[in-house]
Order: structure tokens, then sequence, then C-alpha cells
């Protein structure tokens, strides 16, 4: 029997959704295996669209018509099969992790917390698949509220004022795209996505200006551009398998891939050539990197640091978009996905680190390298990553990303992406040297409190030394890469119209 | 039996029901409850019969009496009115059919009274929605208004106070309208909508005008169009509950409809006065999104949130009806249907937490957390679909009226509608929190509500869930073919 290709994505967006149902109405023990079936079926499902979207086949499946002219339409392209791929394999991992992380810290509400989770990976991925603009808003929206259970999980005042915040951001950000897109029909009358951009057919001068702010002000709540970053370090309160696989990788790669969608295929180079607001992203974007690292520096609370170390690489990507250059946005799609292998690995290790000894500091984690060898070497690694060692999956982007700053000859993004690199080291690599060589003060204090702590459970470490080894396959194994960059070349080549050099 | 008496059938039934009714129940103790029943769902199933029939044959008038207009009156049966009058229906034997049991603890002895009031009510809104003549519109407006300030004022607490505050108000409001309408007939010499229509053109454009002002007035009054809103709060937080649900869906959004109406059929005729009016109601409507939400937001008792949820929606569904284009009427229309829906979901659903959990304030809500999944859940999807997540329904209403605003580039109520919105993901997120999130307290071993009312608010926001998903059939098939003929 063979699938044509466009059912496919119809089962990979469906199975979460359908997992969320069956979680809810089944026995509670039943939920974690609902979880782990519907992640097998995505990821294979996805997978196997993967030799259609490098074909250059069409990929589409009509779901229902919503109005007149506009139907909720999947259109599975480069772009599209790189974040499916990316939410749909992380999800894999993650199940594992959360089925340990459940154990080790005896979390409450499970099914509830299953079933959120499956939706909004759902929800993810219906944003990748999205063929038009209407599609894409309905599961922007979606994802925004199977992520609100998460961030209140905890039922504290402290997460219930996070969640506030992360809706009033969320939403707002909604209204304004909503307003956006309803607004492009109305001049355009389409709304599906189109290599190279549409608006430049239908809007100039002012109104275009103005679509730009609203769209940009959909996506960048998403994407933490400062001065709409704040929810995101709020929302850490959340359990670290939410604050891993979503706010480092799903939800704020949805705002990231919605901006590489709404610059490269509604806007298009066609249409940003004619006003400043591509530049004036960029120069958001370059704030944020700058003003993020410098906050990621004072943060005590690992998990606060690692949240606005995304917001710092998040704004990279951004960044990437918003010079309009081929090589950039290769590096942008590249580093969407090797940024959410580096990160995803930080937060299983600050999760596993909670779950064996409870302490959630930087400073309290003076010689537990030692302890957890497997925890902190994926850590070394993966920061390593993040700061752009060659032969590591993070150093592809940035590498891309300077290549098309050069191009640019926009000499500041340059100078500020080899600052940001000198930056990730400087706040993530104190982590690992507190770790493995945590001094005579930090050693007394430890020693104060003499505990022989040993590793997570295997449920939590085995997934985090997984996504450790993709972080290194996807920095130097050719095989990987190759997959990885054509499907990012073709789409800046599609957005472009000429290949990529 | 012809077709041609269906229009006059669907306000008769429950008028002879009602009547009925008070002498069944006076002769066995009980039987109101039954008989109402019946003839709603009479009504129901001769309005929902009619829409098909209205959409394929035309429309059905009819001259009662058989005296024909203009000396005559006229009830017509159109696609808007066929479909106003089948949502109407439907809404009320759901709500009246899903609170039996709570009329008998919440109004003991007063039942047979309570359902002669419902059924009079009913026969006033479908009279409203099928009347073809501007002094039928009043004489039915009254019908409902009266037999709804009774259903108000038979309540405890504040009760008769807000009934009596309603009365003052709704009466001032029917008396403007009542004025406007003595200046219409001034100016064309006739009371059927479609002759005036006709006559418009010729008449003195000042007394059209002071007439079309006070006639928008009244019925901005009836529908609890910002600022006119002021009964509605009180009248829906002090009534007794199961009035409260079976007015809320139904009262503002037939007057809403009356008002469409009236801007369109009657004064749709190309004059310089219908954008000034036209004009009046789109600011009103977006000052409402704005006000009714903030308003919203405030409040502590439950169904005073509710309430002024409904002046927002109201707003919406004016700021649609006054941009007056094809998107802008498509979103008033179905956010009217919206509105009843989620309305009737939600005010069942106050109901229930107040009768079996005791809660007033929203803030008891968390009473319900874990212990009222279904009807918890019912809430959740009205709330969603209040906030416009797609695909429920209210979303589609919201879509086609922002459209509507955006396609004539009037862009200050495009940002009201979006203020507004806001608004609204704010106190629907306090309905929210304490229902699925907060700590449970009291009432332990209490569990849903009535089987009835259970099965009524799963009902309603299935509706919305099924309306917002077949929108594009829905739109195609009845909406469009119910808007004003220059706007299809």
């Amino acid at each position: 029997m063979t699938l044509d290709p466009g059912t496919l994505g119809g089962v990979a967006l469906g199975a979460p959704f359908l997992a969320a149902l069956l979680i809810l109405i089944t026995p509670a023990r039943l939920a974690e295996w609902w979880g782990y079936l519907a992640a097998g079926v995505a990821v294979t499902a996805t997978a196997l669209m993967l030799p259609s979207v490098r074909a250059g086949e069409p990929v589409t499946l009509t779901l229902l018509p919503l109005t007149e002219g506009l139907d909720l339409r999947l259109d599975v392209d480069a772009l599209g099969l790189t974040f499916a791929l990316l939410a749909s394999g992380l999800w894999v991992v993650t199940s594992v992790y959360s089925s340990g992380y459940v154990r080790a810290t005896d979390l409450a509400h499970r099914p509830r917390f299953f079933a959120a989770f499956a939706a909004s990976i759902g929800a993810a991925l219906g944003v990748a698949l999205a063929g038009n603009l209407l599609t894409f808003f309905l599961f922007y929206e979606l994802l925004t509220l199977a992520t609100y259970p998460l961030v209140v999980h905890k039922e504290t005042e402290k997460s219930f004022a996070a969640g506030r915040r992360y809706l009033a951001f969320s939403l707002g950000g909604g209204l304004a795209l909503l307003t956006a897109v309803a607004w492009t029909w109305q001049i355009a009358g389409t709304l599906d996505f189109t290599p190279g951009g549409f608006l430049h057919l239908h809007a100039s001068g002012a109104t275009l200006t103005a679509l730009f702010v609203l769209y940009v002000a959909g996506v960048a709540v998403k994407s933490a551009v400062m001065p709409l970053h704040a929810w995101l370090p709020a929302a850490m309160v959340a359990p670290t398998p939410v604050s891993a696989l979503l706010h480092a990788v799903a939800v704020v790669k949805a705002g990231i891939f919605g901006t590489l969608r709404v610059l490269g295929f509604v806007f298009g180079p066609a249409s940003l050539a004619g006003f400043s607001g591509a530049h004036v992203l960029a120069g958001l974007a370059m704030v944020t990197i700058v003003a993020g690292s410098l906050i990621a520096l004072r943060q005590d609370n690992l998990k606060r640091r690692l949240a606005y170390s995304t917001v710092v690489h998040l704004s990279y990507m951004v960044l990437g978009a918003a010079l309009v250059a081929p090589l950039a946005m290769v590096g942008s799609v590249m580093h969407m996905v090797n940024h959410g292998l580096a990160k995803i690995t930080l937060f299983f290790c600050a999760g596993a680190i909670y779950a064996a000894t409870h302490r959630e500091n930087i400073s309290e984690l003076g010689g537990l390298g030692r302890q957890m060898p497997w925890t902190f070497g994926a850590f070394t690694v993966a920061s390593l990553a993040l700061v752009g060692l060659p032969g590591l999956s993070g150093f592809v982007g940035k590498f891309f990303l300077a290549r098309g700053a050069i191009g640019n000859g926009d000499l500041v993004a340059f100078g500020v992406m080899l600052g940001t690199s000198l930056l990730t080291a400087a706040y993530l690599l104190p982590i690992v040297r507190i770790a493995y060589f945590p001094g005579a003060s930090a050693a007394r204090e430890s020693g104060a409190r003499a505990h022989a702590y040993a590793e997570a459970p295997a449920a939590m470490v085995v997934p985090l030394v997984a996504t450790a080894v993709l972080v290194v396959l996807f920095g130097m194994f050719p095989g990987v890469m190759n997959v990885q960059f054509d499907l990012a070349a073709d789409v800046a080549a599609r957005i472009f119209g000429s290949a990529v050099p | 039996m012809t077709t041609s008496n269906l229009p006059a059938l669907l306000f008769m039934v429950p008028f002879m029901a009602a009547l009925i009714a008070v002498a069944g129940g006076w002769l066995v103790a009980g039987s109101a409850r039954w008989i109402a029943l019946a003839a709603l769902a009479v009504t129901a199933v001769l309005a929902v019969a009619s829409v098909p029939l209205v959409l394929t044959g035309g429309p059905l008038h009819t001259q009662l009496g058989g005296w024909a207009p203009p000396i005559g009156i006229e009830v017509l049966l159109d696609p808007l009115s066929a479909g106003v009058a089948a949502l109407v229906a439907v809404v009320a034997l759901l709500i009246v059919g899903g609170s039996m049991r709570e009329v008998r603890e919440e109004l003991p002895g007063q039942e047979t009274v309570y359902y002669g009031s419902v059924l009079l009510m009913l026969s006033g809104l479908l009279g409203i929605v099928i009347a073809g003549d501007l002094f039928n519109l009043f004489v039915q407006i009254e019908v409902a208004s009266l037999s709804a300030y009774a259903l108000v004022a038979s309540g405890g607490r504040g009760a008769p106070r807000a009934g009596f505050t309603y009365l003052i108000i709704g009466s001032f409001g029917a008396s403007v309208y009542l004025a406007g309408v003595g200046f219409i007939y001034a100016a064309t010499g006739t009371l059927n909508m479609a002759d005036v229509a006709a006559r418009l053109a010729a008449a003195d454009p000042s007394l059209v005008m002071v007439g079309g002002v006070l006639m928008v007035a009244g019925l901005g009054v009836k529908m609890a169009l910002f600022p006119l809103h002021t009964w509605m709060p009180a009248a829906y937080a002090l009534s007794p509950s199961v009035s409260a649900s079976l007015m809320a869906p139904l009262v503002t959004k037939v007057s809403a409809y009356a008002m469409i109406r009236v801007l369109f059929w009657v004064f749709g005729g190309g004059t310089s006065v219908d954008r000034v009016l036209l004009d009046m109601v789109a600011v009103a409507g977006a000052a409402a999104i704005v006000a009714g939400g903030v308003m919203a937001l405030l409040q502590t008792d439950l169904r005073r949130l509710l309430a002024y949820s409904s002046v927002g929606q109201m707003g919406v569904v004016a700021l649609g009806v006054g941009v007056a284009n094809a998107p802008g009427m498509t979103g008033a229309v179905l956010h009217i249907a919206n509105d009843a829906l989620m309305k009737g979901a939600l005010f069942l659903a106050a109901g229930t937490a107040l009768l079996r959990f005791g809660v007033r304030e929203v803030s008891d809500l968390s009473r319900l957390r874990g212990r009222a999944p279904w009807t918890s859940a019912a809430v959740a999807v009205a709330g969603l679909s209040l906030i416009g997540i797609p695909p429920l329904g209210g979303f589609f209403g919201k879509w086609y009226v922002l459209n509507g605003t955006l396609a004539d580039g009037r862009w200050a109520l495009t940002a009201a509608f979006m203020v507004g919105s806001l608004a609204t993901v704010g106190y629907v997120l306090r309905l929210i929190e304490p229902l699925f999130f907060t700590a449970a307290s009291g009432n332990e071993g209490q569990r849903e509500g009535s089987a009835p009312a259970l099965v009524a608010c799963a009902l309603l926001a299935l509706l919305v869930i099924l309306i917002g998903v077949g929108n594009e059939r829905i739109v195609t098939l009845i909406v469009t073919p119910a808007l004003p003929g220059g706007l299809r």
C-alpha cells in the first residue's frame, strides 16, 4: 500500500491530536504509551514525506473548507518539513525523557500533562505543514492554548502569573497576526504561501509598512525578540520537559518559522527591498542578541540562564531572516535545527540535575560534574556547540549566517555574531567550570553538605546523551548534514529564485 | 394547512400555548412545563423546517386576517427571518428543556407563571422576527419585554428592583422607538416596512432622519448597545438563573436582528440618512467592544461578567452591521448565532454553578474543578469561541467583521476591535483558571448539574463547534442568501 504524500502530512498532524484525546479519555496509566505511539507515527509519517519534498513534488492536503475560497490546507515544502522533522523527531526523545521526569519528580496531573504535550506538538506540526496564512494562524493559536496548561502545570501563584503573561503576550501577538492576515486577504485575495512572496504585487508604501509591523509583532512574540520576550523566562516555571521541547524548540521555533514564512513567502525579497522594515527588524534582533547575552550572564538560576540564551539564539535566526540574503537564510534554517538539538540537550541536563539533586542554581552545582559524568558530558558538548565550535552542530548555521552578513557587506551584523559567540562562551562555559572545578570555597560549601549524588534515572540520561550524539552528528557527519543543507538551500533557492552558491 | 400560514404559526403556537399552559397549570399542577416543552418542540420543528422551504421557494408573506397591506398587518418569512427564528426556537427548546428541574427548585410554586411568561416572551421574540410592519414590531417588542420584566422580577434578593429598572429603561427604549415610528409614519403615511422603504426617497428628509435616529436608539436599548446597555448586567445577575439563562442568549440577539431589519429593509434605500444611522451603529459597536470587554474584565460576579461579555459581543454585531459591506454583515449575522449559542452554554453553566455549587463569584468557580468536567468543558469551548479561537464559531464571526472593517479601510474601528478582543482573552482566562487549574475547595461529593442541564449545555457547546467547522457551507447556503440584496 502506498500513501499519497499529502495524506502522510495529515497522518503526522492527526496522530498527536488523536493521542491527546485518547490520553484524556482512557485510563491514566496508558497516557505515556499513547504519547510514544503518536510520536512514532508522527516522525515516521514526516520522514516518509522527505523523498517527495526533496524531489520537489507537491505535497498537499485539503482538510476542510473554512470560508469561501479559503481552505484549511497543508502544503509541505522544504522549510515546513525541516521544522516538522525537528519537532516530531525530538518529541520521540522527549517522550522517553518525560517518562523518567514524571517519575523522578512525582509529577501530578499526568494525563493533563501528556495530553497538552501531545496537542502542543500537533499544533507545532500544523504550523510547520500549513499551506496558507489562515491555516498557519489556526495552528499558531492552538499552539499557544495547548502550551498554557503546561506553563501553569504546578498551579502555584507564580505559575499562574507566568501563564497570564504568556497568554497576554501570545494571544496579543495573535491578534496582530490575525489583523495582518485579514488585511492581506482583503488586498491580495489569496493567503497561500508563495516562495518569493506575493505582497509586492498588491501593496506598497505605508500599507506594506503597516502590514510588516503587524506580521512581525505577531511572530516576534513567539520568537522572543525584545521587547516581546518577557514571557519566555517567566514560562520556565513549567516542568523541564516543557522547557526543553516547547520553550527551546517547538513553540519558539514556530516563531522563527513564522518569521521565515512571513519574510520569505508573504513579503519576499521584492517587497522587502522597498522599505526599511527588514533593517529595523535586524536592528531589534541585534539589540536582543547583545542585551539578552548580558542578562544571561547575570542569571544564577540555570533554567533562566538557558532561557535568555534561547532568547539570544532565536534573535540570531531572526537576524538571518532579516538580512534578506540567500546564505543568511540558509544559516537561519540550519541554526533553527542545530540550536534546537543543543538547547534541548542543555534543558534535559538541567532537568536531570534537578531530578537527581533538587538544585536549580548554577552556584550550587559545584563538583557535580564528576558525580553525574554523562549529564555534564552532554552539557559540555551542547554548550560548546552553541558557542560555535567547528565539528559540532552549532557551527554550521553560524558559519552560513556569518557568510550571509559578510556577503551583504553588513559588518555590524557580522561583528554582533562574532561577539555573541564570545558572550555565549562567557555565560555557558562557567557552568561547566563550576561543575568540574568548583574551586576551594565552593568545594567547602558542598563539602558542608557532603552528599554523594548519582545520575538521574536512565530514562532521563539516555535521551540527553542521545541528543548530545545528534549534536555531534549534525556537526560532522556528512550524510546528515547534506540532507539538512539541501533542504535549507532549497528554501533559499525558492525564495530568491536562484541556486545558493 | 398551507405554507402561507407558516409565518403566523411561528408566533401563534407559543402564544396559544401560553394561555393553555396557564390554564393547564392551574388545573393540574406541574402540567405547564410539559405544555411548554411540547409547544417549543413544535415551534422548533416548524422554524427549522421553514429554513429550506424559504431558501428554495422564496419568501413567505402572510396578511393577518386577510387584509392586504398597507391596511393589514403583514408578517414575512425570508431567509434571514427564517434563520433567526430557527436559531431562537432551537436555543429556547434546549434551554427550557435543560432547566426544568432547576425551575422547580429555584421558583417553587411559581412554575406555571414562569412557563406562561416564557411562552409569551418567545411568542413576542418570534413575532419580532417575522414582523413586516413597523408598528407590529413595536407590539411584539412590548409582548416580549413585558414577559421578560416578569421573568427577571420573579427572583429573590435584588431581582424585583432589577426588574423594575429593566422595566423603566426598556419601556423608555420602546417609547423612543415608537416615537421614531411616528415620525416615519408622518413622513411616508405607511407602516409596512416594504412600503416605507419604497416611499422614503420622496419623503421629507428631516422627518426621516429624526425618525430613523429615534428608532435606532430605541432598538439599541433593546439590544443593549453601548451606552444603552445599562439595564442588562443587573437584570441578568439578579434574576433567577433559569430566567437569565433563557433571556441572555435570546433577547438582545433578536433585538439586533430587528436593528438589521430596520436599517437594511426600511432605510436601505440609498438615502443619505442610512449612512448616518450606520455610522452611529458602527461607532457605538466599536465602543461597545472595548467597554464591554474592559467592564467584563473588572467584574467579580459571574453573571455580570457574562452580561458585560454580551455587551461586547453585541458590539461585534453592531460593528459588522455598521460597516455595512458583505463581510461585515456576514459576520454580524453569524455572530448573532454565535453569541446565542455561547451565552446559552455559559449561562446554563452559570446556573449549574449557582444551584449545585453555590457559586456567584467568578473566583468560586474552583468549586467545580474536577467535579463538573463536562460543564467545565462546555465553558471552555464557549470561552475559547468568545476569544475567537479557530475553528470555533466565534472565530468566524470576528473574522468576517474584521474583514468588513478592513475592506473599507476603517482603521479606527479595526483598532478598537483589536483592543476589545484582547480584553476578551483576559476575562475568559478568569473563567478557565479556576475551573481547570486552581485547587478545588468545598462542595465535596457534588457532581455536575442535572442530566438535562448537562445535555443542553453540551449540545450548545457542540453547536458552537459545528457552526465553526461547517462555516463555509453555512455562509454560502444560509447567510449569504439572507443578506440584503445589495450585499450578497
